[in-house]
């Protein structure tokens, strides 16, 4: 009996210990950067994000000391990876890319966040925008968007659509689409773009919106057929594709914001150090050529710049989302 | 004639010292993964993408990564087999005969198997990536919400059957795992669910976690309350092959679990998992001898490893010509390789043959590297087993300890794991086989995900499941088996 409460007791000792060590990591530091920096994405590899953050991951070496750890951590359509940035130190160490997604721009205006995505982040600097393309399958029976509508209107059926995540800046343009266009479009969230666009790639839906990085290859392989994008600009990556407005439904949007955002409460000479290294990272010809082929446009912007415009996005999506009477069902 | 000129030109790349050293170095890495709990293939590669980024070749790169990958489909049948531990979802099924095998002295045989196993299902399956690929791919394609909806009912019920004698308790343990895969954020809609305000619990558990306590800690709390029986395992790991007679036996088993992995493989999202139930329960009703399944049935083995091995190879068929990736590792491979300025999908075997070919022409390569890298890598893990059992529990504890705080670093996860452990126990003593709670926690989300997207495309009826060609016959397949399985049990009853 007594030597099995010694074993019990060893095998205590060995957990507590190992809780002792793991919060007892203290780190030195002086001058910023002193160890590597982990980059939060909230979302899952091989995604438009994603690409974005390794892009950068690779060029960052040139102008730091310390590496640039992309690490993801997806779920909750952004959020669960923003939150660990949220509940982080504010050291500079813990920093986010992809501030300005869905979940920071529509999410709260139709749900409540486990943190505020204005007071508990501070951005940083904006990198890209990732406009929004609506697809459908090269099968389909319309070829452009007034046509989609008419079809719709035909069919008096609800048209299905694939989009990446649930309240998030794909949903949101598909559902104010079917608003502003008097049709009924239902959006069937995925587990991010890759999964939304291989199920509209395998034909189980009708529609379908994404990035660029996420939808050209499909469109080039003649998979999808392209009807229109969603910013008020037509997008680079596709300059013959009309934009919504173009084509007569009267509605736009930022599409999805990327930048980086470091939890509230990070020093101002951290901030200041990522601005000017991401400066760097711009205007590097490899970095350039990189986000060409991923077809994102470079929008690079500072912190007090990327953090005026992230409000008046955001206020504009509250207001497009009291307008056509959009909630969570 | 075009395969073949291309194979060759594949071969041409992949057997330049660089990348034979890289496959070799990606082959041993993935195998050291798979062994190590906790460390899955997804994270190493995620860890080592940066060093690809110095890689000046792309295929140079996508060879060390598929071999990290596939190297460590076969570690992963290691821990599970000495130590009852699963590194990954895939091996859970393993544990069930692998570990019965090892109590009884024929661990050296189980490692063996499993090595051969997949050996000749890695080999068949990128046979089967040489000459099908585009057309198998299309097939992957007609898997949608629906689909996999019912596939992963397959797979549920696949797993009760491993419950051993007693359906009702399998049924429970089911409810269980669905339950505890419940906690966290909604996957559909991103609500939290069952977190009472605990932060931690907002992101669910980790299946890892789930596990390595509920099987290797589970059954170390359990050997506690014993004298232990370690001096009688270690004294017949003198047999470290399998015999001919285990060869006889497993042989249409892995050819068996060859053919459901690599279909089951392609589909993206969750096939290893399933193949691998799904063969176990294959190799269980064709058995002549059922009962041994469950007490060391080497087709038990020999069977779901397979399946896991071919899947994992076949998995790349929707990367390399649809550039869709079907599972986290592989999407660090698609996004690795779009970096590098590649493009997976229909295009990369006209663009870029030298990649497209060089890594399968590696997979040949690998695979035979693996199998002379595990074979005799088996003699020294049974050795593991010499290890005096006071020595051995506290270690395994500290690798899975570190294991579950490395996937998140958070505390809390070791914590879980403890009492995942004692739950494992718990389950032990009262006589449960803890195999489909995990697995059962592994399907909820699919499961749930596709159910609320099929019912959101079909505008909320159930028809959508059986009006579908693919999704029909399963069910029809599915209720055939059930209505089997219940005739059967009635018979027996009468009978006795």
């Amino acid at each position: 009996m007594k030597k099995s409460y010694e074993k019990i007791l060893i095998v205590a000792g060995l957990f507590f210990g190992m809780l002792l060590l793991s919060g007892g990591a203290i780190a030195s530091e002086d001058k910023f950067p002193s160890k590597p920096i982990n980059v939060i994405v909230p979302f899952a590899a091989g995604g438009s994000t994603d690409l974005l953050a390794r892009a950068v991951e690779k060029v960052w070496p040139k102008y730091s000391s310390q590496p640039f750890v992309v690490i993801n951590r997806p779920g909750g359509g952004g959020v669960t990876g923003t939150e660990v940035v949220v509940r982080s130190k504010p050291d500079g160490y813990t920093i986010y890319l992809g501030y300005g997604s869905g979940h920071d721009m529509v999410m709260p205006h139709l749900q409540k966040l486990p943190y505020d995505t204005f007071k508990d982040l501070v951005p940083v600097a904006r990198l890209s925008i990732h406009s929004i393309v609506i697809v459908t399958g090269a099968a389909s029976p319309f070829k452009t968007l007034p046509e989609m509508v008419a079809w719709a209107k035909k069919e008096n059926k609800p048209l299905t659509a694939a989009v990446s995540t649930r309240a998030g800046s794909v949903d949101i343009t598909l559902t104010s689409l079917g608003k502003a266009a008097g049709i009924n479009i239902v959006t069937v969230p995925f587990a991010g773009g890759a999964e939304a666009v291989t199920a509209l790639a395998g034909g189980h839906l009708t529609i379908g919106g994404g990035h660029p990085s996420e939808v050209i290859p499909h469109i080039k392989a003649g998979r999808f057929r392209a009807l229109a994008v969603a910013t008020p600009e037509r997008d680079p990556a596709l300059p013959d594709l009309p934009t919504m407005k173009e084509v007569g439904v009267n509605i736009a949007n930022w599409g999805s914001i990327k930048g980086i955002a470091a939890p509230a409460g990070t020093p101002p000479a951290v901030i200041a150090y990522y601005e000017t290294t991401l400066k760097k990272v711009f205007d590097d010809p490899e970095f350039k050529k990189m986000m060409a082929d991923l077809y994102q446009p470079l929008q690079y912007q500072n912190a007090a710049d990327f953090g005026r415009f992230l409000r008046e996005a955001s206020a504009d999506y509250a207001k497009l989302i009291k307008d056509l009477n959009i909630s969570l069902k | 004639m075009d395969i073949f000129d291309g194979l060759i030109g594949g071969f041409s790349v992949a057997l330049t010292p660089t990348n034979i050293l890289v496959a070799f170095l990606g082959c041993l890495l993935g195998t050291a993964v798979g062994v190590l709990p906790g460390l899955g293939p997804a994270a190493t590669i995620a860890m080592l993408l940066p060093t690809t980024y110095v890689i000046d070749s792309p295929v140079t790169a996508i060879i060390l990564m598929a071999g990290i990958y596939y190297g460590s489909m076969y570690g992963g049948s290691t821990t599970s087999i000495l130590l009852n531990l699963p590194g990954e979802a895939a091996s859970v099924v393993t544990c069930i005969d692998g570990y019965k095998m090892a109590q009884k002295g024929r661990a050296g045989a189980a490692l063996g198997i499993a090595a051969i196993g997949s050996f000749i299902a890695g080999t068949v399956a990128v046979v089967g990536l040489t000459f099908f690929a585009p057309p198998i791919a299309e097939f992957a394609l007609k898997f949608g919400p629906p689909e996999k909806f019912t596939l992963a009912l397959v797979g549920l019920l696949m797993a009760v059957t491993l419950s051993g004698s007693s359906i009702i308790k399998g049924m429970i343990l089911l409810v269980l795992g669905l339950l505890i895969a419940s906690v966290g954020l909604d996957p559909v809609s991103g609500k939290t669910r069952f977190s009472f305000g605990v932060t931690e619990l907002q992101s669910g558990f980790d299946f890892v976690t789930l596990a390595m306590g509920v099987f290797g800690l589970g059954e170390i709390f359990y050997n506690l309350e014993k004298t232990l029986k370690t001096e009688i395992v270690t004294t017949k790991v003198g047999q470290v092959f399998p015999n001919i007679q285990d060869w006889v036996r497993s042989r249409m088993a892995i050819l068996r679990g060859t053919a459901v992995g690599f279909f089951i493989g392609i589909i993206p999202g969750g096939g290893a998992v399933i193949s691998s139930l799904v063969s176990y329960a294959m190799e269980k009703k064709v058995s002549k001898r059922p009962e041994e399944f469950g007490q060391g049935a080497i087709e038990g083995v020999a069977g779901p490893e397979s399946a896991n091995n071919a899947a994992s190879s076949s998995s790349f068929i929707p990367l390399l010509t649809l550039g869709i990736p079907g599972n986290a590792a592989i999407a660090m491979i698609f996004a690795a390789l779009l970096i590098k300025g590649i493009t997976p999908g229909p295009f990369l075997i006209k663009e870029n043959p030298d990649v497209f070919w060089g890594v399968i022409a590696s997979m040949y390569l690998g695979n035979v590297m693996l199998l002379v890298l595990n074979l005799p890598l088996v003699g020294i893990w049974v050795q593991l087993l010499r290890v005096p059992y006071r020595i051995l529990a506290p270690v395994v504890i500290l690798f899975t300890a570190i294991g579950s705080y490395s996937i998140a670093n958070q505390a809390f996860d070791i914590y879980a794991l403890l009492g995942f452990g004692v739950l494992g126990y718990l389950l032990k003593k009262l006589n449960f086989e803890p195999g489909p709670l995990p697995l059962a926690f592994v399907l909820s989300p699919m499961i749930e995900t596709s159910l609320r997207q099929s019912l959101l495309i079909s505008g909320g009826s159930f028809s959508i499941f059986v009006t579908r060609p693919i999704s029909g016959t399963l069910i029809a397949l599915l209720t055939v088996l059930i209505i089997g399985q219940v005739l059967f049990s009635l018979r027996k009853r009468r009978k006795s």
